[in-house]
């Protein structure tokens, strides 16, 4: 890394979560499953061992309910996942603020898995099959992982780059914010999910960021995530806190 | 008589020697050749064509690479000249609407998201920094393609040795790299990787 | 002169220390470096020109706007359409992976169309004179529920038997009701236009009442954890009637009797028509048929519709030797009780038309037009069923444009261009040009119609509400529709690899009842009831009240349901 002859601005892209607005049809779910060439679920795969780079959980308080997606928080500048990989196969990218996995440096030991507080890590237990003709629907702009590596969410990061090659296509120096969302945000029915750079104080994530009753998932562990949750009750706000994820079980995955 | 231990150690010096730097570079490469025996020299003397009349970007900015059949039939859906080539060309594929099989020098694997319109476009790149000067080209070299990682030579560059790994005559990622480096654009894996 | 071990060791020993001066083991060490990174067998994705298309999603009968991205010709991913009139953008989890369908492994792809029809003709030839050529068509109000009652008007004893509506054919205003009482619809979770239904919640209070906590009651302002009886419904709906407009969603008449027609409900209106299609045989509902009476029976399922459980259409047919063919993508709907299954093109491969979903009051009309060329082999039914009455139906859909567009009424909304023309503007042949590249037509009469006349007739045969359970089984509860026969087999990650959707095979009981009829967690079990039982995999869930099991809606539990909605979980 040599920071100091960087050219590009840098920008440092966030999401904004408004949990009170999810109903949990798990459009995001399925958006993010095609966009980033992940395959049907093999016959073998349970809850713990499929790849769901973001998941909607149902957390229940008494009789009231909530939905809440998680997905890889991406960690300010110290990701647990980043130092405990001996493969230099995760990092974080100082351009877009993204924590990146590399799957064909990965070889496959999961201590990111263990490290990561989020449990948003997915490791691949099958080779990647799709049923007969339906590779033909792949995108493009993400290649596929092979069995063996560990995969996780990194902001839709095929978007960004057809971003840029479109805003080199138009003569545009920098993409403009809303050139580049991911598919959950695109995907959201109910406009959940707000996305864009918090070095952007005109942007919507950097006011909702510091809005009152935003919170962010196990923030005493100094991990500075960049998923920023929002919720107008004090029970969903509590689970940040949760020792557990915020799921109904706790997922010993991998 | 013994032969001297030295000698031994030498002849099987010598003979790895041999084998790594002739027969190694000979063995680890399968080659074919071109269906068609294209010269961008006469494309670009003659018909005083530029890259980008054949290699075009298309309307969303993703490059269109080697040109497709319905490109060169635009003109030669009937001879221009007199040669044996172009004649063939025609014959083969052409009149049947046959696609050539093309093999590709410079196609990168599937794991590496690269644009040509950030290089050419937003970077101003020419062509011949990473392709090389392919106007004087007359005929198509043999495609070499690597047996174990199945890239082709080009991408590897044309010598075998790439130790130090110098910034032109490949297109691997040292190459990539070392050009980023060097005008201050290197961040990341994900810069380039998909 | 003889060579010993020592001389072979010296000399490899040179080797090696050469080998390490050539290109070839770091070429090697790179090489297998590399050959790891291309894992083969793992597919490429094709690359190409990225082209964006559009269409209408005709996975149900929302019919949201769909943009797809594709590479040449190959749609690779689906989005929503922004600023759309009816869907506002949004697509269900479903519709996002519509692209999938074709690749389905469950698909039928070869039927015996020739024996089919050779089949139909004889009993149409046998028919005797108080038996029935019937069409059951499981989303009435299209173009080609149009070409099946002109063509069954010219077969001898044809009959067109169309299922029943969502609401019995009324439509409701979402935007105007200040109140929205439900008793048991899953109002948020996919009922309607999605995003049309998101957008209006903001302005109205949500009581949903249901004895199971579905994702509409967690979701709704106030959610009553009953089962009422028709006073006590009536009077939740009373009570709540003070602040403003109130919307009752119910499956039974008596409930939705509730309702001020030409406030927030009215009529279901349908796009205009040609005049020469008025001669069409008529809409008969299933339960006007009288039973034993239907020879042969065709079944359009091709595009998703309402299930009706295969007890009540097996009354209607003819004791000796009924004649079934069954239209659709799989074989897991009618096609189990059909003799012939006929394949049909999926959406995103069929051309049709998607009448106005329920919450949508006006007039619409939109064409899914195809993104991909259906596969050869199969059928569509439209054609099937013209060819069987002597119709020539091919240009059915551009008649019906033409006749839209003659009305002069409305405005046609693009896609491409996000803009709104008034239909008096366009040419004929632009109209219908923009209809298959991607628009809506909207008519005038989006408002309310004035409150008065009598709307459609409401279904009959009312479910029981707030019955007496003697019986020792549970209360079922249908939950996590999913349109039509097939969904895309990526949506595993909602059922199978997350616990957000009830698989098709999932039952969920509470842990006290679990334990009355002896089943576990994750153990399987048949769900049981006089017309038969199916196999399912037992979940446990404190929030499902003793008494109920919650299962998905799927043919085979429909099927095994019929109209008594008691079951008994039995241990596997």
């Amino acid at each position: 890394m040599i920071a100091e002859n960087r050219k590009n601005k840098t920008a440092r892209y966030a999401m904004a979560i408004d949990v009170d607005r999810c109903t949990g049809c798990g459009a995001c779910m399925v958006a993010c499953a095609v966009e980033n060439n992940i395959p049907p679920a093999h016959e073998g795969a349970t809850e713990r061992k499929g790849i769901t780079w973001i998941r909607v959980f149902k957390v229940n308080s008494g009789p009231h309910a909530a939905f809440v997606p998680v997905l890889c928080q991406q960690c300010g500048e110290d990701p647990p996942c980043v130092h405990v990989c001996p493969q230099q196969a995760v990092e974080v990218d100082p351009a877009t603020g993204i924590v990146g996995q590399m799957p064909e440096r990965c070889l496959g030991c999961r201590y990111c898995m263990a490290a990561c507080p989020y449990h948003a890590r997915y490791f691949n237990w099958w080779d990647p099959e799709w049923p007969a003709g339906m590779e033909k629907a792949l995108n493009p702009d993400v290649a596929p992982r092979m069995r063996g590596v560990v995969e996780k969410c990194n902001f839709c990061h095929g978007r960004w780059h057809a971003a840029r090659q479109r805003a080199a296509a138009e003569g545009k120096k920098e993409i403009q914010p809303g050139d580049y969302v991911p598919a959950c945000v695109e995907a959201c029915p109910a406009g959940t999910i707000q996305f864009g750079d918090l070095n952007d104080p005109a942007s919507a994530v950097a006011a909702a960021s510091k809005a009152a009753g935003s919170f962010r998932l196990l923030e005493k562990l100094g991990t500075e995530p960049k998923i920023y949750y929002h919720s107008r009750r004090d029970w969903v706000r509590g689970i940040a806190d949760a020792p557990q994820p915020p799921m109904g079980k706790e997922n010993a995955r991998g | 008589m013994r032969i001297p231990g030295k000698l031994l150690f030498l002849a099987g010096m010598l003979a790895a020697l041999g084998v790594g730097w002739v027969g190694f570079p000979l063995a680890i490469y399968k080659s074919r050749p071109q269906p068609v025996d294209f010269s961008h020299k006469v494309h670009a003397e003659k018909a005083g064509s530029s890259c980008e009349d054949c290699h075009a970007f298309r309307a969303d900015g993703t490059f269109s690479g080697i040109p497709t059949l319905d490109k060169c039939a635009g003109c030669h859906a009937a001879p221009m000249g007199a040669t044996v080539v172009e004649k063939k060309f025609i014959e083969q594929y052409v009149t049947p609407n046959r696609e050539p099989q093309w093999a590709s020098y410079a196609r990168q694997p599937e794991n590496v998201y690269f644009s040509h319109i950030t290089h050419v476009k937003a970077a101003q790149l020419k062509c011949e920094q990473c392709h090389g000067d392919q106007k004087s080209n007359d005929k198509p070299r043999l495609y070499q393609e690597d047996r174990i990682s199945g890239y082709s030579r080009d991408i590897w560059g044309r010598p075998s040795s790439r130790v130090p790994l110098r910034t032109e005559g490949g297109m691997t990622m040292g190459d990539c790299v070392a050009c980023h480096r060097e005008r201050g654009l290197e961040h990341s894996c994900l810069d380039c990787h998909k | 002169m003889h060579t010993t071990r020592r001389d072979l060791f010296k000399f490899i020993g040179g080797s090696a220390v050469g080998a390490l001066f050539t290109p070839a083991p770091w070429r090697l060490i790179t090489d297998t470096a590399l050959w790891s990174e291309n894992w083969p067998g793992i597919p490429r994705p094709a690359r190409g020109e990225i082209k964006t298309k559009f269409t209408n999603c005709a996975l149900c009968p929302a019919g949201c706007g769909v943009r797809a991205r594709c590479v040449g010709e190959q749609p690779v991913s689906l989005a929503g359409v922004a600023s759309h009139p009816l869907s506002r953008g949004a697509l269900c989890p479903f519709g996002l992976a519509g692209h999938h369908l074709p690749y389905h492994p469950e698909r039928v792809k070869a039927g015996d169309a020739q024996g089919a029809a050779a089949a139909v003709r004889e009993a149409v030839a046998k028919c005797a004179g108080n038996e029935r050529i019937a069409v059951l068509d499981l989303r009435p109000g299209r173009t080609a529920s149009w070409t099946y009652r002109r063509a069954l008007a010219g077969v001898k004893n044809g009959l067109y038997v169309a299922a029943p509506q969502p609401l019995g054919g009324w439509a409701v205003d979402l935007a105007k009701a200040r109140t929205v009482i439900s008793f048991g619809v899953p109002v948020l979770d996919g009922w309607g236009t999605p995003g049309n239904v998101l957008q209006a919640r903001a302005n109205f209070r949500l009581v949903q009442v249901e004895p199971v906590q579905s994702r509409t009651a967690i979701l709704a302002d106030e959610w009553l954890q009953v089962e009422p009886d028709v006073a006590a419904a009536t009077a939740i709906v009373k009570e709540r009637a003070a602040n403003g407009p109130v919307l009752v969603l119910a499956d039974w008449p008596e409930l939705l009797a509730l309702n001020q027609p030409g406030e927030t409900i009215a009529p279901r209106q349908e796009a205009p028509v040609p005049d020469s299609w008025k001669t069409a045989a008529p809409v008969t509902e299933l339960s006007d048929v009288p039973n034993a009476s239907i020879r042969a029976l065709l079944i359009d399922e091709s595009v998703p519709g309402a299930y009706i459980p295969w007890s009540e259409i097996e009354t209607k047919l003819v004791r000796d030797n009924p004649m079934v063919v069954a239209f659709g993508p799989s074989r897991a709907g009618y096609g189990r009780h059909a003799r012939f299954t006929i394949p049909t093109p999926v959406y995103p491969e069929l051309t049709d038309d998607i009448p106005p979903a329920v919450d949508c009051p006006g007039t619409a009309f939109r064409v899914s037009a195809p993104l991909l060329p259906p596969p050869g082999g199969v059928v569509s039914p439209a054609d099937f069923i013209a060819g069987l009455g002597g119709l020539d139906a091919a240009n059915a859909l551009r008649e019906r444009a033409d006749a839209i567009h003659k009305s002069g009424r409305g405005a046609v909304f693009t896609y491409a261009d996000a803009k709104s023309t008034p239909v008096k503007e366009l040419q004929p042949d632009d109209f219908w040009k923009a209809l298959n590249e991607g628009a809506c037509w909207i008519g005038n009469s989006a408002t309310m119609p004035a409150r008065s006349g009598r709307g459609p007739a409401l279904p009959r045969e009312p479910r029981p509400l707030g019955s007496g359970h003697q019986d020792s089984g549970f209360t079922v509860v249908f939950t996590g529709s999913q349109p039509g026969l097939l969904v895309s087999p990526i949506l595993s990650k909602l059922y199978q690899e997350s616990n957000l959707r009830l698989a098709r095979n999932g039952a969920v009981l509470h842990p006290d009842s679990a334990r009355s009829c002896g089943v576990e967690d994750g153990s399987r079990a048949f769900l049981e009831t006089p017309l038969g039982q199916c196999a399912v995999e037992v979940a446990l869930d404190p929030s499902v009240p003793p008494g109920f099991v919650q299962v998905a809606a799927g043919p085979e539990v429909l099927d095994i349901c019929g109209a008594s909605l008691r079951a008994r979980v039995v241990r596997a």
